[in-house]
């Protein structure tokens, strides 16, 4: 993160201060409207949020390292002024964690978020608590969201009552204009949110959110509580509000076909990142990279020909943001992992090889019970048959047969065998585990596969559809050791700790 | 081979709960074909889940199947029983309501098992994923050796804290053979678990949500039921890994020819995996047929709202169109005896005032809908006024809280209502969690 920038920034918006405490309001105004045409509303850049665990004092005593969930890492995009901005992904990539930090209702870790020019982090006094009013927030639940002991139209009022806004009289006023707005009625001020229905919470916390007149309203899951019926009122709704009080939106959602409705650009999360950006018929016409395809063919459609749908989706579980992988952080699942360049083989294939070399490393792998022939089972990973642990006395023939039966579990599609070499490699690194040379086994594969998604984590371009990954990026660059980042990346999170 | 294996006719399941009596299922019939995929389609209290707890037997006070048959294709079992209970037995079909329940618990496992939306509490946690599916599998085989045995222990597809507190006295490796953890060995393997052998020695909090789904389905294989009933199986799940589940299911009932009783709020979900299908609304299908027949021919405008409210992945934005009004409420006493869509559907007319049957409609023979439309043209003339239902129901129930509890009482245990219409988040967020968990 270039600390020239946001020195910059930090001397403008001080310079703005200045003259604006003296001005009017109308001059603010003025100044906001000329900005708004080119700078963005939101401005997320560099943002990291990182949980520490075993962080308490017993675990410092006791010597215990606190371990990092890196939730957000290292996340930059704008938003612009009427935009919706959508946030998609799957569960602990990082999306809420996201809107909730730039919102400020989580300490950053690192990086910066300006609305409006001036930095969230770092607001203080009147402008904290305009930014407290621009800024809004509609959770997923609206169940828990709300009071259930206060009524909806005191809960509504709220935001008026500790912002002082108007009289008491104009803010009940208001209130029942919000009501409506939403869809409900005036009269039902004095009920209790449980006698809703979900949809009509939902629409309660938006008139909440809406009181003070916002500019800016993350809306975080807003319908993934609610049925699909249901779900497409409130969407309508939204839709509909943002055009009546030109609103932005950040809109975070896992849904990709609600994003698909609502948003005009997208951002990709994985793993804490942003893999893709950009606008929404582009990010769902041409997905770029491989993991935004296989979110999209992932998506059951409603639609009869969804049976015969190509689909290609993708194996494996999202690997843990405690310990993410070195490198693209999809490479351990990416269907298009990069071969070295001179190396001669099939992308399934070497899909396989990662895989076979993912558990070689974290030792994973299971060296199966296979039968020795004589109705005595050799337990590969110990090297007992029965109760005797025979591991010095194995015979090359043990060795063997246990080598051939993980193959022929990991390489099943081609029969257990692999193309000439390929197998060589293999054998001879899979004999170095089963002699329990782990390591020798893992430096074996290494040398052979290691792939240059492994080595560097591709950066997200500046272009208006951008794609962190390398399929997309300047060969060039992709020259082994060319760029250190990959190997920095490991010990990142160490030099960004504050 | 379009044998029937499942006949569901009249079938009512109610509770009666404090607020008085829930009609969760009415009068509902159905027909399960043998190897088929079957979805049962439906928002939250339209009753659907209800209906898998139904035939699974699983209804728990207050809940109560008050009425109709539920007759079973299996000649071996019906011989079986042919003796003591004559009246049960039609030729190869035994009507499990008219058996003990006893007899009819014994079938879990074998003939019906289920996978349900979160695995988690179909898993002790204290004992570890192998030593359950062998015990699983365990339990299979001594039922199996003596089918008329009563005293199975088949209730091992739900995690109860009867046998949390058994396994707490006598720590695992209860009566367990190798030959059952071998079989938990090939289970494990079976539904796609790498290194199988040792991920059977784990415990199910070292499982992903992925993984554990995974293991709820091996575990639900063990007796080499004839039918699956999957409720909401991917709901929990991340869109990638639902993929994976999906396939896993389809891949299963190609190999083993079983019957797959698919219950989900989506739609998706039913056209990637459904043959036939329901749709369920207010504890009645109101239209069911082919696929194609309901997808593409929708007659009912329930399934046409439905269908119309999902937001399209392919196409541009433009304005959903959703049902106006709420779910409707399932007690009894607030259930007219009319269409239950009526207060919602754009076409009333004076004759929904009455409560229709079910009409052929065109497209495959096995296309139904209860609905009007079917039999008479929409005629402005005979519409009923927009506000109709406002005005008739302002007194009593104005804006009143959604329906009745109906949906998963399994896990919410037999609640009073008003979260009805939570239903589980769409493609497979973790709902209820708030999304991401980091
Ligand atoms: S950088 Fe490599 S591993 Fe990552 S998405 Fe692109 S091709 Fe796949
Ligand atoms: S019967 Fe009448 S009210 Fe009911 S769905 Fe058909 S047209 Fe609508």
């Amino acid at each position: 993160m270039s600390t020239e920038t946001e020195t910059e920034t930090e001397a403008e918006a001080e310079a703005e201060t200045e003259t604006e405490a003296e001005t009017t309001t109308k001059v603010e105004i003025d100044a906001e409207a000329e900005t708004g045409s080119e700078q963005p509303l939101v401005r997320v850049d560099s943002l990291h949020k990182y949980f520490y665990e075993k962080n308490s004092i017993v675990d410092r005593l006791l010597g215990e390292e606190p371990v990092a969930v890196r939730a957000v890492d290292d996340v930059s995009f704008d938003i612009h002024r009427g935009e919706t901005l959508g946030l998609v992904g799957e569960s602990g990539c990082g999306k809420s964690t996201t809107g909730e930090t730039l919102l400020h209702l989580q300490e950053p870790t690192d990086g910066a978020v300006e609305f409006q020019g001036r930095n969230v982090f770092e607001l203080a006094g009147r402008h904290l608590d305009r930014f407290r009013r621009s800024a809004q927030v509609v959770f997923q639940d609206p169940f828990s969201s709300l009071d259930p002991r206060m009524t909806i139209g005191r809960i509504v009022q709220q935001p008026l009552d500790v912002h002082s806004v108007d009289t008491e009289a104009d803010r009940r006023d208001r209130v029942q204009n919000l009501l409506e707005v939403v869809g409900l009625s005036a009269d039902q001020f004095d009920r209790y949110p449980h006698e809703f229905s979900g949809g009509q919470r939902q629409r309660i916390a938006i008139a909440r959110a809406l009181a003070l007149e916002p500019e800016f309203v993350v809306l975080d899951e807003p319908t993934s509580s609610l049925d699909v019926s249901v779900q497409a009122e409130v969407l309508n709704l939204l839709d509909d509000l943002q055009d009546e009080f030109d609103l932005t939106y950040l809109l975070i959602s896992h849904d990709l076909s609600v994003i698909r409705h609502v948003c005009d650009r997208v951002a990709v999360m994985y793993l804490g990142e942003i893999v893709e950006i950009g606008p929404v018929e582009n990010i769902f016409a041409e997905p770029k990279h491989p993991y935004t395809q296989a979110l999209l063919a992932s998506v059951p459609r409603a639609s009869t020909d969804e049976k015969e749908r190509e689909r290609e989706t993708i194996s494996g579980d999202v690997p843990s943001p405690r310990d993410p992988p070195s490198g693209c952080r999809f490479r351990t699942r990416c269907p298009e992992v990069i071969p070295p360049a001179d190396l001669e083989i099939e992308q399934s294939t070497y899909r396989d090889l990662m895989n076979l070399r993912e558990r070689v490393e974290s030792r994973e792998l299971s060296l199966e019970l296979v039968d020795d022939g004589e109705g005595n089972r050799i337990d590969g990973s110990s090297g007992r048959v029965g109760n005797v642990d025979v591991t010095d006395e194995r015979t090359g023939d043990e060795t063997r047969a246990i080598v051939g039966a993980v193959k022929d579990r990991l390489f099943s599609a081609g029969d257990g065998t692999l193309p000439g070499r390929h197998d060589e490699v293999v054998t001879a690194a899979l004999e170095a585990a089963v002699d329990d040379d782990w390591q020798r086994a893992a430096a074996m594969l290494r040398e052979e596969y290691e792939s240059v998604c492994e080595r560097v984590n591709p950066g997200l371009g500046e272009e208006a559809h951008a794609v962190a990954c390398h399929l997309y990026g300047d060969p060039d660059e992709l020259v082994p050791g060319d760029r250190p980042d990959g190997e920095s990346n490991v010990g990142r999170e160490r030099d960004e700790r504050e | 081979m379009s044998e029937d294996i499942i006949r569901i006719r009249d079938l009512s399941t109610r509770f009666f709960t404090a607020e008085g009596q829930v009609n969760a299922v009415s009068d509902l019939e159905l027909t399960i074909e043998r190897g088929e995929v079957f979805g049962i389609v439906g928002e939250s209290g339209s009753g659907k889940s209800v209906t898998a707890l139904s035939v699974m037997d699983l209804v728990e006070s207050p809940g109560e199947i008050t009425g109709g048959s539920i007759e079973y294709r299996n000649p071996a079992f019906a011989d079986a029983i042919r003796d003591t209970h004559p009246d049960a037995v039609d030729g190869e079909l035994v009507d499990l309501l008219a058996i003990p329940r006893e007899t009819r618990q014994s079938l879990r496992g074998t003939s019906f098992s289920m996978v349900f939306q979160d695995p988690e509490s179909s898993f002790n946690p204290t004992l570890t994923v192998g030593e359950q599916l062998a015990e699983a599998v365990e339990v299979q085989r001594r039922a199996s050796a003596n089918p008329r045995s009563t005293r199975a222990r088949t209730n091992r597809s739900r995690y109860s804290l009867g046998s949390y507190v058994l396994s707490t006295v006598l720590p695992s490796q209860r009566y367990v053979t190798d030959e059952s953890r071998n079989r938990a060995v090939e289970l494990l393997e079976l539904v796609g678990i790498p290194d199988p052998v040792e991920r059977a020695d784990e415990y199910p909090y070292e499982y992903s949500g992925g993984m554990l789904q995974r293991a709820m389905i091996a575990q639900a294989l063990a007796g080499e039921p004839d039918v699956l009933i999957a409720d909401e199986p991917t709901t929990a799940l991340d869109v990638t890994i639902q993929a994976q589940i999906l396939d896993l299911l389809s891949d299963l009932q190609e190999e083993t020819g079983m019957t797959i009783l698919l219950i989900t709020h989506n739609l998706g979900v039913v056209a990637w995996m459904c043959d036939r299908v329901g749709v369920m609304y207010a504890g009645e299908i109101v239209e069911r047929g082919q696929l194609e027949d309901v997808f593409d021919r929708p007659t009912h405008p329930y399934t046409k709202g439905l269908l119309g409210s999902v937001p399209d992945l392919e196409g541009a934005g433009g304005r959903l169109q959703p049902i106006p009004g709420n779910v409707p409420s399932l007690l009894d006493r607030e259930m007219p005896d009319r269409c239950y869509f009526a207060d919602r559907c754009p076409k009333a007319m004076d004759e929904c005032l009455e409560h229709p049957p079910e009409f052929d409609v065109e497209g495959s023979d096995e296309h139904a809908a209860k609905c009007y439309l079917a039999e008479v043209e929409y005629t402005e003339s005979r519409a009923l006024p927009a506000d109709y239902f406002e005005l008739k129901d302002a007194s009593e129930t104005d804006e009143r809280p959604v329906a009745a509890d109906d949906e998963e009482p399994h896990r919410t245990g037999s609640g009073t209502g008003q979260e009805t219409e939570t239903t589980p988040a769409g493609d497979g967020s973790t709902s209820g969690s708030g999304g991401d968990s980091e």
